[in-house]
């Protein structure tokens, strides 16, 4: 658990939270090992799940349906996966692979996250600041990447 | 402890760019490996003001020529 805390100490979304909020969050982790081409999300698919990379890299794909046809940003460490389902309940917007032997991801499900944000606001209040703060960041990242 | 997350985009390739968080900032003529390939750092800006550990990065890097791969650290 002390291991998971220090992860979670340098995850952005987690960033103002006190530690014994921390450890609350440690708690409904749980930790998944993908191999380099694992699938974490599909396009287009229902996903209820939050991933954090702790180790290695994935690599975020669009396509035609299901079939993912071209690379749009890699993430590594510290990064968060699957943040739009988990606020707005639609479908998967990208396919998620990963990239390194191993990457490996924490995990956090919906109904969980939902039911800690609901006891604590202000890990909620936090939380949902950072994700939006991610957000903006992801959509920096796409504006100059386009530019370039 | 500093938390530097950074924003990588290539110029001149088919690389998509890379998020994410590290313990230094990258710094301009610095080799980087993201991916398979190793590019070179042409530009370093903060993108937004910092907000408590953690700097948000953006660094440019262009590929490297075959002849300039090398050693990761020169």
């Amino acid at each position: 658990m002390a291991e998971l805390n220090e992860i979670l100490q340098n995850v952005e979304i987690f960033d103002g939270l006190e530690k014994a909020e921390l450890d609350q969050v440690a708690q409904i982790c749980r930790e998944r090992k993908l191999h380099a081409g694992d699938y974490l999300t599909t396009q287009g698919e229902a996903g209820d799940e939050l991933y954090i990379v702790t180790q290695g890299f994935v690599e975020v794909l669009l396509g035609e349906g299901t079939t993912p046809t071209r690379v749009v940003v890699n993430l590594g460490a510290g990064q968060i996966i699957g943040e739009m389902a988990l606020l707005d309940q639609g479908p998967r917007s990208a396919s998620v692979r990963a990239v390194d032997e191993p990457t490996i991801v924490q995990v956090i499900n919906r109904d969980n996250f939902d039911l800690l944000c609901r006891g604590n606001y202000h890990i909620g209040y936090i939380v949902m600041r950072n994700i939006a703060a991610d957000l903006s960041f992801k959509l920096r990242h796409r504006n100059l990447s386009e530019m370039g | 402890m500093p938390i530097y997350k950074v924003s990588f985009v290539i110029v001149g390739g088919d690389y998509p760019g890379t998020i994410v968080n590290l313990s230094r900032p990258p710094e301009v003529g610095e080799k980087v490996k993201l991916g398979a390939q190793v590019y070179r750092v042409v530009e370093v800006l903060n993108l937004i003001p910092p907000r408590g550990d953690f700097h948000y990065i953006h660094a440019t890097c262009r590929p490297l020529q075959p002849d300039e791969v090398g050693n990761l650290n020169n």
